[in-house]
């Protein structure tokens, strides 16, 4: 045996203490803090969100066979926890494996809501990047992919929390200035004090569904709710044994009726068209003033003779009361000068809407056209067009205020790009070997 | 061997061959009546000036599912022939030719009951055959309709279905009052009615040449005066060509598309290349494959072209895909072009294999759509943009495709798995390496093109993400390829689960392409169709068969392969290497 072949190891030198102090901990305490992060980092995490979000995003389009479009965006992508009805994957076997179409299953399960999955991976996705983060030419793609990824969900985030969107009808030749909210409503209660000014105070449909005695010091009277349907159609004929709760107004000749709500991102269009019976009270006392049926079919002030207020006398002085589209006036007005509906020949078949609109501002007037995929961006509004007015009697604008609305631009270059130079980077490198092969 | 060099020149000179024979445009006989000449008048209809020719194959399409009808003594009727015994069975002798025409497809059961049809193979029926139940059919039609759409069953569907056929076929015999065919007298003006033209007439005193003409041109044909018929036929052809109308100028053009009909024809020759590559697995490999690649290359070619003729007609330029129908044509367009590189890169056969498969079976799909009416027909005046159509319609489908090029890439891992245990398939590794290649393009191209129609969309009507059930399909491949390149990062799976979960890729880009479409809901919902739900479901059902396969462990193959060979020396495939090192 040969002993020279034995050898020990030298000790360790002891360690140096070139290094400031505050940069070792520092170091430490980042060590700790990857440490922390490495389980949320994980790319096994991602894989299982990515399978919550293909079932999220799969379900939540069953469920639009069955309810509306913005339900369904509210109950389940942009919420924590999504309830999911049982009859949405009845709807599914309904149209695949021929089960029968009557069948009704009641109940549902959670499930991982979009805000839930997507906060989940813009956490894992942030980890990842502070826990393994290299700048090198590889990883320069991936970096591009995911810091555009980040962009886009904060783009939704922002669409979600503060995009504002609306309709502004005009018919031809009239000049509007404010934006209806089609998915909001309000009670407005309208004093007409001249010619131009009309004085409106109006309570939000949050408090109108809670149905409790609503009083504040603006409103003339206090307002009670005593049945809210988010869907009706108003009706002459009263369907037997239904009992009539108005005693004042034309809810004394027509009676309200609930239907469901309108689903899906239906291609008709249709609004709900709520309506209420709504108990008005002298101000303070227990002296009614009458029950009103108020409707939305009864707002539909665009067309001459449709709109229908109800009339309450208190003290002398009159008020009409209207359950109308959520309204936001704007600082300036759009007067529609001509709107114009071209169809293929021979059909009924649109071929082009377009609306040339004067628009007016304080200090200045514009004339512009907006038709199809060729909006206008004014004063942080974009305006679509949209959609007609009954018989091609004016336009349907859609308005939106989205802050984040570049965010999806700037996102999609930087993703695809980085998809480009990553793949690419990947390709060419594979070709290189192929062919010193 | 100088014959096995040549093989792929002489495979390519008879495909080619083939082409240029189908090309070749049909004449009319001297004597005989001149139906192609008459198959190349205009008439506007769905919005769009098109050829006889066109209107006869598509409504023969809707109604009957094929381009010709079968007469009772087994001779074929071209469809312009049959169209012209539409238009005029209301004046011709009684019972019209047309009334005896076995057209109506009818497959539902009770609906047969209802109209006291008997089954029959085809399931075509003349009109006469149940002209007297149509009032029953009205009856049924008229409480189908009445039925929220979500609860029409079956039968009320078929019966909707039968009654807008009947609807069309009406359409058709009333020629005269419903086909915008007597062509304006100076550019820009309205084509109009023959009974339009004679009110106009009347009123304002001028004789309108071009409905004389037509009219005798159809009374002729009713009375089977075929002199008469080629003659006017001649006169009001001259006509035309002096009015020099800008929206006839492709008229003839679509004509010999309509006769070529080059899908049709690349489907052939697809089933040939499938033939060929099949061959090639079996033996004589190089020279077979080298065949079969160069066979694919000239039908890809006419594929290209006929994309492009279908631009040309719809004067749309880049714009591929404009409903399902060229959606499934683009697809099967792309899946060559993929499959074919994949084959100059590795040539071991899959390539063209694949290229045959989805090439031939999307065409076929194709065929089917085509039956919805016309393809080329007029867009609703949001997607009327050619940029948009252009880039986002083009990008994601192409993800579409890239997308099931790697499930179909998956499915055959699986296969090579299987077979693995009789044969030694080192192939096999190329296979999955393909799988992974083109999962990172899929992704590329689903994401590109999903994000530009979110951008579109946020032109168009200010909103960049609708979750519509089309806009949350494309969604759907992007996270699926997303999660199978993840999970193979992550040593999640390594090649035969990127080749199963592939597989689930191609389970979610049928329910992307078709499936959402099913649903009746959303701003894409074009297209409801019940053979669609139930091609669908089969499709799915195929799929999950390949994934359990993927799943199942090799132990269990090798046990029942060496059931299978028990007499076999070494064992089934002795020498094969343990899975873990392939798999």
């Amino acid at each position: 045996m040969n002993k020279t072949a034995i050898q020990t190891t030298p000790p360790l030198p002891p360690p140096t203490h070139d290094q400031p102090l505050d940069v070792r901990e520092a170091s430490t305490a980042w060590s700790m803090i990857k440490k922390i992060l490495s389980p949320l980092a994980s790319l096994r995490l991602t894989v299982v969100m990515f399978v919550f979000a293909i079932a999220l995003v799969f379900l939540g389009t069953l469920a639009q066979v069955d309810e509306g479009i913005w339900t369904v965006l509210s109950k389940y992508f942009r919420t924590g926890i999504a309830w999911i009805p049982f009859q949405a994957l009845v709807r599914f076997g309904q149209v695949f494996l021929g089960v029968s179409p009557h069948a009704q299953v009641s109940g549902s399960f959670p499930f991982p809501g979009g805000w839930l999955i997507g906060g989940i991976l813009l956490v894992n996705l942030l980890a990842a990047h502070a826990v393994r983060f290299k700048l090198t030419w590889k990883r320069t793609g991936i970096l591009m992919i995911h810091s555009g990824l980040v962009l886009m969900m904060l783009g939704e985030l922002i669409t979600g929390l503060f995009a504002l969107e609306g309709r502004m009808p005009i018919p031809e030749n009239w000049t509007v200035n404010f934006v209806e909210d089609h998915r909001a409503l309000e009670l407005a209660i309208v004093r007409h004090v001249d010619d131009k000014t009309d004085d409106v105070v109006a309570i939000p449909e949050s408090f109108l569904r809670k149905k409790e005695r609503i009083q504040h010091p603006d409103l003339p009277f206090d307002v009670e709710v005593l049945q809210y349907m988010p869907n009706s159609d108003i009706n002459r004929n009263p369907p037997p044994g239904m009992e009539n709760l108005a005693t004042a107004g034309d809810g004394l000749r027509e009676v309200a009726i609930e239907k469901p709500e309108v689903s899906g991102t239906d291609q008709s269009q249709m609004d709900d068209m709520a309506s209420a019976y709504v108990k008005l009270w002298k101000k303070g006392t227990n002296e009614s003033l009458g029950t009103f049926l108020v409707s939305k079919w009864w707002s539909v002030w665009w067309i001459p003779g449709l709109e229908q207020p109800q009339h309450v006398t208190v003290d002398g002085t009159t008020y009409d009361l209207f359950l109308r589209s959520k309204r936001a006036y704007k600082p300036y007005s759009m007067h529609l000068i001509e709107f114009r509906h071209d169809r293929y020949m021979g059909t009924d078949t649109p071929k082009n809407y377009s609306s040339q609109v004067l628009l007016r501002d304080s200090d200045r007037e514009k004339e512009v056209i907006i038709y199809m995929n060729h909006p206008l961006r004014y004063s942080g509004d974009t305006f679509f067009q949209s959609g007609v007015l009954g018989k091609d009697q004016g336009t349907i604008l859609q308005v939106v205020r989205n802050p984040g609305w570049l965010l999806p631009y700037v996102s999609c270059i930087l993703v695809s790009c980085g998809m480009l130079f990553h793949f690419g980077l990947n390709l060419v490198n594979f070709l290189i070997r192929r062919m010193k092969i | 061997m100088i014959f096995s060099r040549f093989l792929p020149w002489l495979i390519a000179a008879a495909g080619a061959t083939y082409l240029m024979m189908m090309a070749m445009p049909s004449k009319d006989p001297v004597n005989g009546i001149h139906l192609a000449e008459f198959a190349t008048i205009p008439v506007v209809h769905d919005g769009r000036p098109k050829p006889f020719d066109t209107l006869a194959r598509n409504s023969l399409m809707v109604i009957s599912g094929r381009q010709y009808v079968v007469e009772n003594d087994g001779k074929e009727k071209s469809a312009m022939n049959w169209l012209l015994d539409v238009m005029t069975s209301q004046v011709s002798r009684n019972p019209s030719p047309a009334d005896k025409a076995k057209v109506f497809r009818i497959e539902n059961d009770q609906v047969l009951d209802l109209l006291a049809l008997a089954p029959r193979s085809g399931f075509r029926y003349a009109i006469e055959e149940f002209s007297d139940k149509l009032e029953k059919l009205e009856k049924e039609v008229d409480k189908a309709k009445s039925n929220p759409k979500k609860q029409q069953d079956k039968f009320d569907a078929e019966c909707i279905e039968l009654a807008r056929h009947l609807e069309r076929y009406i359409q058709l015999a009333r020629a005269t009052e419903f086909l915008q065919m007597v062509p304006p007298e100076t550019p820009g003006g309205d084509w109009l009615t023959i009974r339009e033209a004679f009110v106009k007439e009347q009123q304002d005193g001028e004789e309108n040449k071009p409905m004389r003409a037509l009219a005798t041109i159809l009374s002729s044909y009713a009375k089977g005066d075929i002199r008469t018929f080629n003659q006017e036929l001649a006169t009001y052809q001259q006509y035309l060509k002096g009015l020099q109308l800008p929206e006839t100028r492709t008229i003839e053009f679509e004509v010999f598309f309509n006769h070529f009909e080059p899908f049709i024809q690349c489907c052939v020759l697809y089933v040939c290349v499938f033939v060929l590559a099949c061959l090639a697995f079996l033996g004589w490999t190089k020279p077979l494959g080298r065949s079969a690649f160069w066979l694919a290359v000239i039908t890809l070619a006419v594929h290209m072209w006929a994309l492009f003729a279908r631009m040309y007609l719809m004067d749309r330029w880049f714009v591929f895909v404009t409903n399902l129908y060229s959606s499934a044509v683009f697809i099967g367009f792309g899946a060559v072009i993929i499959c074919l590189i994949l084959e100059i890169i590795y040539p071991i056969g899959i390539g063209n294999l694949l290229a045959a498969v989805l090439g031939a079976v999307t065409l076929y799909i194709g065929h089917h759509l085509a039956s919805t009416g016309d393809t080329l027909h007029q867009l609703e005046a949001v997607l009327d943009t050619n940029l948009w159509l252009a880039t986002h319609v083009s990008c994601v489908t192409f993800g579409y495709t890239a997308t099931f090029v790697a499930g179909f890439l998956g499915m055959a891992y699986i296969v090579y798995r299987m077979l693995g245990v009789f044969v030694n398939l080192p192939e096999i590794n190329i296979v999955g390496k393909m799988i992974y290649g083109i999962l990172c393009f899929a992704t590329l191209l689903s994401f590109t093109g999903t994000v530009l129609g979110g951008i579109w969309a946020d032109q168009s009507w200010g909103r960049f993400w609708g979750w519509d059930p089309k806009e949350n399909g494309a969604l759907l491949i992007v996270l699926m390829n997303a999660l199978i390149l993840h999970a193979r990062w992550a040593g999640l799976v390594k090649q035969r689960g990127m080749a199963v979960l592939a597989v689930c890729g191609n389970m979610v880009t049928g329910w992307s392409w078709f499936g959402t479409n099913q649903l009746g809901v959303g701003l894409h919902a074009y297209g409801f169709n019940n053979t669609l739900a139930t091609g669908l479901t089969i499709f799915w059902l195929t799929q999950l068969g390949f994934i359990v396969l993927g799943l199942i462990p090799l132990k269990l193959f090798r046990n029942f392969a060496q059931m299978l060979m028990p007499r076999t020396a070494n064992g089934p495939h002795a020498q094969r290497k343990p899975e873990k090192q392939l798999a």
